[in-house]
């Protein structure tokens, strides 16, 4: 089926399987592979996006429910080579490590911060409930997305 | 001595590429022509094939070739060679590979996988070492005594016992007579995974010109190189192996795994490079578990609280090969007396076969699961002893002069864990505790701990370091970054080294077997001390070559010659000096002469005299570089549910020299966190037809963010080791270890209740306070 959507404030108009997730279009289709896949079962996080101005997991949504919609993924955070904020504070964070939740990590930080730019601790750990981090550097990446939305 | 380099927060060089979503993981490398692999698991864990029939699946659309490990007659394995890519005979595991499908896309490998239809004669399933050991278990291998295996290792014949080890220090056994207080007991450290957010995968193309590349998420490239090339019987110079960025290992990434079973599916499609990534359910019942550690201890000590004798018996469900348990078994036995000294030591490890997904490293490697029966049993004993157990414990420790089960001696610059433990004692223990409420109970543990690596006899890690014109230095090496920051360890030793700012440093990415020099591979909390100390020793020798050219230059002797990053010069008159970046490439000379050589080295650096265990004795160099530290807990115990709530947890290591303290506090937090995940939650749990009930995150349930204590104490003692870079001794495993004793013991302080195994869930700490309130 023929869908329109925008990825990074680019305009696609696609044919695609109707049963095809996110993620794959994604990844495989426009080759945008810095959202990951954890699990395939939207247990993990690894795979959010921002669609909609909404934090969701990749891996869940179906390509014709992204019809006419805006997604943002980890290759949009990013101007050129200026670094998003948040990116510079994960970074001055040590807030990366293996780096594999990194970029859900993000997004689900930055749907919050789009929508609510001062978020106390208890909201960013909402907002990052759902994305696990095996390394457990969690209290590095809360203190990051604090620090960039104090900034 | 004042450092410019070592022990400043310097932020990752990788981390940009990854939070911008730019670096590459291995399921994100694309090859042209590159074809998928599904693979089938069988429906028993333990089965006769009979038959397997593939007509419907070769049918399907998209498929280039079903393979099945007929007459396949690879065994392949670093200690005991069992493992075959692809059942053969029988299946040993529900994860095993029994067959696969390569097809054109991935959806239609998974759709033509299905159509695969194999008949099993069911065997006997075995989860459970004690089971698989009993004298009339049927054998899940039935000839393991012809399989190659080193010469250190001995199976037991006939029996499901493929390795047994023991150690004897002093007289053993019989060093008990001198004891006037025994305690002992038998404790459990079930199954685990480490579940690391990337799951692990390959890619594998034979090539047309008779070469073979291989890509994995694996932290071993010259172990699958030269496994690759012995299986297929090439030269190892003919294999490449890449590494990726890797998202998470923790062990279990280590050693080979699925690579040669990926290699043996690519083989009957030779041109054509294959894919394979684990789903996140086959990479819990397919890849590596970890723990499945069974220990039976019994200590003595004097009445003065001085301990004479450890009696441990490690029984270890190693799943269904014992290459990869192997030695973590025997590294679960060794250490197993903890960071005290006995005189006299009799320890047992057998490894046992079962009808599990074969258990491989796991952060820890064997220490935090017979050390859990220690810490436990120190509380234990001390309680007998009627003495504090910090106080029994300082009688004890290993210190200076004292000679661990090993028959190693301590030496000052192994660390001081006296020093970890007071500051532990210090952090929780000031104080009264909370007094019971109506809803919670509230404890304080304790644990000491400590940890070698497991080394084996090569294992080196090299270093290739060059000066490039502009006097900056580019560093290769083959070290694997999988999140414990090795790369910023790199710059900040050589920059100390070379008196270079690191920025003008820079640290290789992806590992190439093509270009990258030899390391064994990258495990054990091994990569500073050793890949610290092979930096170093590259930059010494890269610096002689540049005194060497500076000599010729300056007319000076080398030895009269200094070197300060950005000159050599001469000592008695620094204005006699010739800049580096003018040496790099041997020196031109105003008439266009070149003098001197390019200023490049390598070097490589191994534990220093790491042995083999002795046959009999099971003693030897087997530790080398040990790290000692102490942990705590302050929890409380949720009455109405029976919830384990950890209030502050602090750690404390004598790590010698920290590098980098904004990532060795990072990797100690991290540790504490997984090991709250093993005591309280984690268990890979298998029915008893072999199956794993809960393989998905959604049941295996590793701590999230709210599972922080809201108190966290990280602490660091600085006595400078021997071995490793500036003093610095390995962290990387440490924060986990004596997390679950810890917790275990607050519980017991809490509520009276010694708990034999982990983890406590709400439902067995509710159970266990029902019970207690019905015996008392």
């Amino acid at each position: 089926m023929l869908i329109e959507f925008k990825v990074n404030a680019k305009q696609y108009k696609m044919d695609v399987c109707p049963t095809m997730r996110l993620l794959d279009l994604l990844r495989e289709e426009l080759r945008l592979t810095g959202t990951k896949e954890g699990c395939g079962e939207g247990e993990c996080g690894s795979c959010t996006v921002i669609m909609e101005g909404k934090a969701v997991n990749s891996c869940l949504v179906l390509a014709p429910q992204i019809c006419g919609k805006e997604i943002i993924t980890v290759e949009g955070l990013a101007d050129d080579r200026e670094l998003d904020l948040l990116q510079q504070k994960f970074m001055e964070h040590s807030a990366v490590e293996c780096g594999f939740c990194t970029p859900g990590m993000l997004m689900s930080a930055k749907a919050l911060l789009m929508k609510n730019p001062h978020p106390t601790d208890e909201e960013i750990r909402t907002a990052i409930a759902g994305n696990l981090c095996r390394c457990a550097g969690y209290s590095k990446i809360v203190a990051a997305i604090k620090d960039a939305a104090d900034a | 001595m004042e450092y410019k380099y070592i022990g400043k927060p310097l932020p990752r060089p990788d981390a940009i590429s990854k939070a911008t979503g730019k670096a590459i993981y291995l399921d994100d490398i694309r090859i042209p022509g590159m074809l998928y692999a599904a693979i089938l698991s069988p429906e028993y864990a333990h089965a006769k094939i009979i038959n397997i029939d593939t007509s419907s699946a070769e049918k399907m659309p998209g498929v280039v070739k079903v393979v099945t490990g007929k007459d396949c007659c690879i065994r392949y394995g670093d200690n005991i060679a069992d493992q075959t890519p692809m059942a053969v005979d029988k299946v040993r595991y529900a994860g095993e590979p029994v067959a696969a499908v390569v097809a054109e896309t991935l959806e239609q490998a998974n759709a033509a996988v299905e159509k695969i239809k194999v008949e099993y004669e069911p065997l006997l399933v075995y989860t459970d070492a004690r089971e698989a050991m009993k004298e009339d278990a049927v054998l899940i291998h039935e000839h393991q005594e012809e399989y190659k295996r080193l010469p250190t290792l001995k199976c037991i014949p006939d029996t499901n016992v493929a390795n047994y080890y023991r150690l004897i220090k002093g007289k053993g056994e019989e060093g008990f007579e001198e004891a006037d207080v025994v305690v002992e007991g038998e404790f459990n450290y079930p199954i685990g995974s480490a579940a690391a957010m990337e799951p692990h995968g390959s890619i594998v193309w034979f090539k047309e010109d008779q070469s073979i590349e291989c890509w994995s998420s694996s932290v071993c490239p010259f172990i699958i190189r030269q496994e690759l090339a012995h299986t297929f019987d090439m030269p190892v110079s003919e294999v490449r192996v890449h590494i990726p960025e890797i998202g998470g290992s923790f062990g279990y990434k280590s050693d080979i795994t699925v690579e040669i079973t990926i290699a043996w599916i690519a083989s009957f499609v030779p041109g054509r490079p294959v894919k394979w990534v684990a789903t996140r359910r086959e990479d819990f019942t397919s890849t590596l578990s970890g723990h499945g550690i069974r220990t039976f201890m019994k200590l003595g000590a004097k009445k003065n609280g001085k301990l004479v004798a450890i009696k441990s018996k490690i029984l270890h469900s190693g799943g269904a090969f014992a290459e990869t348990p192997v030695n973590v078994t025997i590294t679960a036995t060794h250490n197993s007396g903890g960071p005290y000294e006995y005189e006299h030591c009799f320890m047992e490890g057998y490894t046992v076969y079962t009808n599990t997904t074969p258990v491989g490293a796991f952060r820890g490697y064997g220490h935090p699961e017979s050390q859990f029966a220690t810490e436990r049993l120190m509380d234990m004993l001390a309680r007998k002893l009627d003495m504090d157990p910090f106080k029994f414990r300082e009688v004890n420790y290993l210190r200076e002069g004292s000679i661990v089960a090993s028959g190693e001696k301590m030496w000052k610059t192994n660390g001081d864990v006296q020093a970890a433990a007071k500051k532990i004692q210090e952090a929780i223990f000031d104080g009264d505790k909370p007094e019971e409420d109506e809803d919670y109970y509230y404890g304080r543990g304790f644990a000491a701990l400590s940890k070698a690596p497991k080394g084996a006899t090569f294992s080196t890690k090299g270093c290739y370091m060059k000066m490039n014109i502009d006097g900056s230095v580019s560093i290769n090496m083959g070290g694997a970054e999988q999140g414990q920051g090795l790369r910023t360890v790199v710059k900040q030793v050589a920059a100390e080294a070379l008196q270079i700012p690191p920025e003008k440093i820079h640290c290789y990415t992806e590992i190439d077997t093509q270009f990258s020099p030899y390391e064994w591979q990258t495990i054990g909390s091994m990569f500073t001390v050793q890949g610290g100390r092979a930096v170093i020793r590259a930059a010494n020798k890269l610096i002689a070559i540049l005194k060497k050219t500076a000599s010729q230059v300056l007319k000076a002797d080398e030895d009269m010659l200094d070197y300060n990053g950005e000159y050599v010069y001469l000592r008695n008159d620094p204005s006699i000096k010739v800049a580096v970046k003018d040496l790099a490439r041997g020196y031109i000379t105003s008439d266009g002469i070149t003098i001197g050589e390019i200023a490049q080295a390598s070097a490589d650096a191994r534990l220093p005299r790491y042995s083999n265990p002795d046959p009999e004795t099971g003693q030897g160099t087997l530790g080398v570089e040990y790290t000692f530290g102490a942990q705590g807990a302050q929890i409380r115990v949720e009455k109405k549910t029976g919830k384990v709530i950890v209030d502050h947890f602090a750690s404390s290591f004598d790590i010698g020299r920290v590098i980098n303290p904004l990532q060795a506090r990072g990797t100690v937090l991290g540790g504490v966190l997984m090991g709250i995940g093993a005591a309280l939650h984690e268990e890979l749990i298998y029915d008893e037809q072999g199956h794993q009930k809960n393989p998905h995150y959604g049941r295996y349930r590793i701590p999230k963010m709210r599972d922080i204590p809201p108190k966290s104490t990280v602490d660091f003692i600085e006595n400078p080791g021997a071995v490793g870079p500036y003093g610095a001794r390995g962290i990387g495993e440490h924060p986990f270890l004596a997390v679950v004793p810890a917790i275990l013991n607050a519980i017991y302080d809490a509520t009276g209740i010694d708990f034999y195994e982990i983890p406590i869930t709400p439902e067995k700490m509710k159970q266990a306070l029902a019970d207690r309130k019905e015996n008392a």
